[in-house]
């Protein structure tokens, strides 16, 4: 792909957003020379048009030596698209069993609803299973079967025979012991839509439940598709950097979480990935919970009905209404979504924390950087020292879908200063005890050192731009965890454009239950590194 | 209707031709553009188990033709196994069954068989699903639903709640009011309304009592479009049925007026024949008679933000622009009326073909 042109195109083309960017090689090495975000509704034609018109204007001699001019629209392109989870259907003999299933199922990017025999007749579960949005039915059972699912295996396998027969267009995953069933199902395609899939059980694979996930992934995966090219680029960027990343991308219809370590020592390279379709910036059909989410994060005074009309309208028009109010609603429902699809991964935050953090995704578009890593730091909260970056113009995924793994690492060494954005580093430290001062801060940088107090429960910020990086010593008057324990640390850290970020708050956040007062702080919290937005 | 959006009165042709010799300013073509009508309305009309299909793929329907009997009180029974059938045929039980001596419904849809037993949904109570358009039946999907091609042309909108409805479109208030319940009488019974940009659930309530067919608006807030779907639950459970009742959401949840080129369909369509689609949401009318100029090629619509429903004039890309909440978009400048350019994030504006 890369190794004969001189320019390409890398397009996220999302359900909300489309993102396209242009590289070229300059000179002989791969740089992003422009790219441009907006709405999925405009053509992709006039998006890639104004953004080799301004790369032209800002760098005419550049566009002469790579041609850009009406044969820039014929330049390759790596593609991905992330299309809205389709409906996944669970259902089991036992609620036992079937959370064991809808637990796994949640990882893999589907839009899950679930029921079992247990608590839904027949009349419901089919009523469940006929629903247009459900293009899968997930029908499990334990392997060997529980003594609660034994007796109900026939009639929910009958039942949703039946209901295959008047879907054809649905496809039939049997996993665990329903497999045995599948003689009930009449004859289908091997494979695509109306197939019978057979599948593990859900507690099958190290650790369990991976082999279910990996039919379940494969069973909804386009060949594109962006959230799985995340992953692989992640994987191959940390490879590249030799650094531990943990990557977020949080977009309209799902987020994604992937932790990847190069390979060290004796230890295999290795990375964890989960794609969760709740953890979307604005759900289809906000619930109570995905509600409360938001009006907990958000710096507006809204009730919980104005709040859920708003996230409609944040489905409806993702970049519609986005000053004024609408620019801290959207940062609060990010922050809702990053919140959810955390706690829907604990597996990856029982991994060692990672060296930096990549922000990506729809979500943050509209956001200026510094709050960006605000808000990563209010939601993922560990001990440690993390270098935030931002994604900016959406270049991981499509840069993903490189097969060759050599190639790729080479564009992704080439590109990782164009394409992460420097948000700041997070110093986060845990065990501190209230009271005014928990220490001092000395940072030794470039053009000088600063220092300055520690006073916990707040945010301290040292201005450190992007590209610099600095020596930063703490010396606490307790023991605090910061990676290890101890009270004095010196740690390296990198510039960004929200600079160094002290966050000495609690650890996990502990926020005032008045709203008002709650309100107030995170409004506070958040003017520091977005200036003029209250205003 | 704005002369400004909706180009000359003097007729399609003058206009299409108007539009043909304006040269929108560049960057016109990073707003989306999206038709203000569906020229091809394929409507599906949700059928659940148990309910029983009426007609058959091909055929030809009218307003008021039955589609299919909606059942009200579906139930579970169990049969002995009847050889030959399949899931989603109908049954009837004779009058010698022992089912039926232990008051088993006459008839029902099969729902799946296992052990030699077939379970089967049945009831009592029917009510009809008539079309409210003409059309020709594409698809019956025992148990899923009907797919209907319907004439004529179709306004869509964000959400449609309660049934399909059909009724003579008036319009109630401005593209900026709201109908209070003092303001519906037994006058607007068999009418679809006009009410302006929003509606409360009480309102609905009144409407649906006073015989209105159904309600057009801009925005339905979260609060009304949850209080009007329990009454409508109640009133389904009810024994009584009051004719079906529609309301089509044009816009959204947050309060804003009917946009400008919606207003102008809607006027032109008052005293007209309607009806209210669920699937897709949509107003669906015959075009026949109907004068709609296009839109001239630099006209564009802002549909969110503060200026939403406003539509104006394109007058270029105005590049990436600092806008309250501190927030940078790219944007474009467009002059509304007579005043000078204003500069609005290219996100809140799209164009009608």
């Amino acid at each position: 792909m890369t190794r004969d042109p001189r320019a390409f195109f890398a397009l996220d083309l999302g359900a909300a957003t489309t993102s396209a960017a242009l590289l070229g090689r300059v000179p002989d090495r791969w740089r992003l020379l422009g790219s441009l975000s907006c709405s999925s509704e405009v053509p992709l034609v006039a998006v890639l048009a104004r953004l080799v018109e301004r790369f032209a204007a800002a760098d005419p001699e550049l566009a002469v030596v790579l041609g850009a001019g009406p044969a820039a629209a014929s330049w390759p392109r790596l593609t991905v698209h992330s299309v809205p989870p389709a409906g996944l259907a669970v259902v089991a003999v036992s609620e036992r069993a079937l959370g064991a299933l809808a637990d796994v199922a949640a990882l893999t990017g589907w839009r899950v609803i679930a029921g079992s025999a247990e608590r839904l007749d027949p009349l419901s579960m089919t009523r469940m299973l006929l629903d247009p949005e459900v293009s899968s039915v997930l029908v499990g059972a334990g392997e060997p079967p529980g003594a609660d699912e034994r007796g109900g295996l026939g009639d929910l396998a009958a039942l949703a025979a039946a209901v295959a027969i008047r879907r054809p267009e649905l496809t039939i995953i049997l996993a665990g012991a329903m497999a045995d069933q599948g003689p009930r199902f009449e004859a289908r395609p091997a494979q695509g839509p109306g197939a019978v899939v057979l599948a593990p059980a859900a507690a099958a694979g190290v650790p369990p439940g991976t082999a279910l996930r990996a039919t379940l992934e494969g069973l909804r995966g386009l060949a594109d598709d962006a959230r799985r090219s995340f992953a692989r680029a992640t994987a191959t960027l940390a490879e590249a950097l030799d650094r531990r990343i943990e990557a977020i991308d949080i977009g309209i219809d799902g987020g994604v979480r992937v932790v990847a370590s190069p390979r060290a020592g004796q230890e295999p390279a290795m990375t964890a990935a989960a794609v969760v379709a709740d953890a979307g910036l604005a759900p289809p059909d906000p619930d109570e919970e995905v509600v409360d989410g938001v009006v907990g994060w958000s710096t507006l005074p809204a009730d919980r009905h104005r709040m859920r009309d708003r996230l409609r309208e944040l489905r409806r028009l993702p970049w519609g209404d986005a000053t004024g109010d609408g620019a801290p609603f959207r940062l609060s429902a990010a922050r809702a979504a990053l919140e959810r699809l955390v706690a829907a991964t604990p597996d990856l935050d029982a991994l060692p924390p990672a060296d930096m953090l990549v922000i990506a995704g729809g979500a943050w578009a509209v956001a200026p950087g510094p709050a960006i890593a605000l808000a990563a730091a209010d939601v993922i909260r560990r001990p440690g020292v993390t270098q935030v970056v931002f994604d900016h113009a959406r270049l991981l995924a499509p840069l993903g879908t490189i097969e060759d793994h050599d190639e790729r690492r080479v564009l992704l060494a080439d590109l990782a200063g164009d394409l992460l954005a420097p948000l700041g580093t997070v110093v986060m430290p845990q065990g501190m005890r209230g009271g005014r001062n928990a220490g001092r801060l000395l940072v030794h940088g470039a053009t000088g050192s600063s220092e300055l107090d520690l006073v916990p429960g707040g945010i301290e910020l040292v201005d450190l731009p992007p590209g610099e990086s600095a020596v930063a010593e703490f010396e606490f008057r307790d023991q605090v965890r910061l990676g290890t324990r101890g009270k004095h640390f010196a740690v390296d850290v990198a510039g960004g454009l929200g600079g160094l970020i002290v966050d000495l708050r609690d650890i996990p956040l502990r926020l005032p239950d008045r709203a008002e007062r709650r309100r107030e702080l995170l409004a506070a919290w958040q003017e520091a590194l977005w200036a003029g937005v209250s205003g | 209707m704005s002369a400004t959006a909706r180009g000359s009165r003097s007729g399609p042709r003058a206009a299409a031709a108007e539009a043909e010799a304006i040269r929108p300013a560049p960057g016109i073509d990073l707003i989306p553009r999206r038709p203000l009508l569906q020229r091809q309305v394929d409507a599906w009309i949700a059928l659940s188990p148990g309910d029983r299909p009426l007609v058959a793929a091909g055929d030809s329907v009218v307003p008021g033709t039955p589609l299919a009997e909606h059942l009200r009180d579906a139930r579970l029974i169990e049969i002995a196994g009847t050889g030959g059938l399949r899931p989603g045929d109908r049954w009837r039980g004779e009058e010698s069954d022992a089912g039926r001596r232990r008051g088993h419904p006459p008839e029902g849809e099969l729902l799946f068989e296992s052990g030699g037993r077939w379970w089967v949904v049945a009831g009592e109570h029917s009510q009809p699903i008539d079309s409210p358009v003409s059309g020709i039946v594409r698809e019956v999907r025992p148990g899923l639903g009907i797919g209907l091609r319907a004439g004529g042309a179709a306004l869509e909108g964000a959400l449609a709640l309660g049934g399909l409805a059909r009724g003579r479109l008036e319009l109630a208030t401005g593209a900026d009011g709201e109908l209070l319940p003092r303001a519906l009488d037994v006058g607007a019974a068999g009418a679809i309304l006009v009410v302006g940009a929003r509606i409360d659930a009480e309102s609905l309530t009144r409407a649906r009592a006073m015989g209105v067919r159904g309600v057009v608006v801009a925005t339905l807030a979260s609060k009304d479009r949850r209080d009007h779907l329990a009454s409508e639950s109640r009133q389904h459970a009810a024994l009584h049925q009051l004719p079906t009742f529609a309301v089509l959401v044009l816009h959204g949840s947050l309060r804003r007026p009917i946009s400008v080129p919606a207003m102008a369909l809607l006027e032109a369509l008052a005293g007209r024949d309607v009806a209210i689609i669920g699937k897709p949401p949509a107003l669906v009318f015959d075009t026949e008679g109907l004068d709609l100029p296009p839109d001239p090629p630099d006209v564009v619509h802002v549909r969110s933000g503060p200026l939403a429903g406003q539509s104006g004039k394109w007058a270029g890309l105005a590049g990436l622009r600092r806008f309250p909440g501190a927030t940078h978009l790219e944007a474009g400048f467009v002059r509304f009326g007579d005043g000078p350019p204003v500069a609005v994030p290219l996100a809140d504006l799209e164009r009608l073909t």
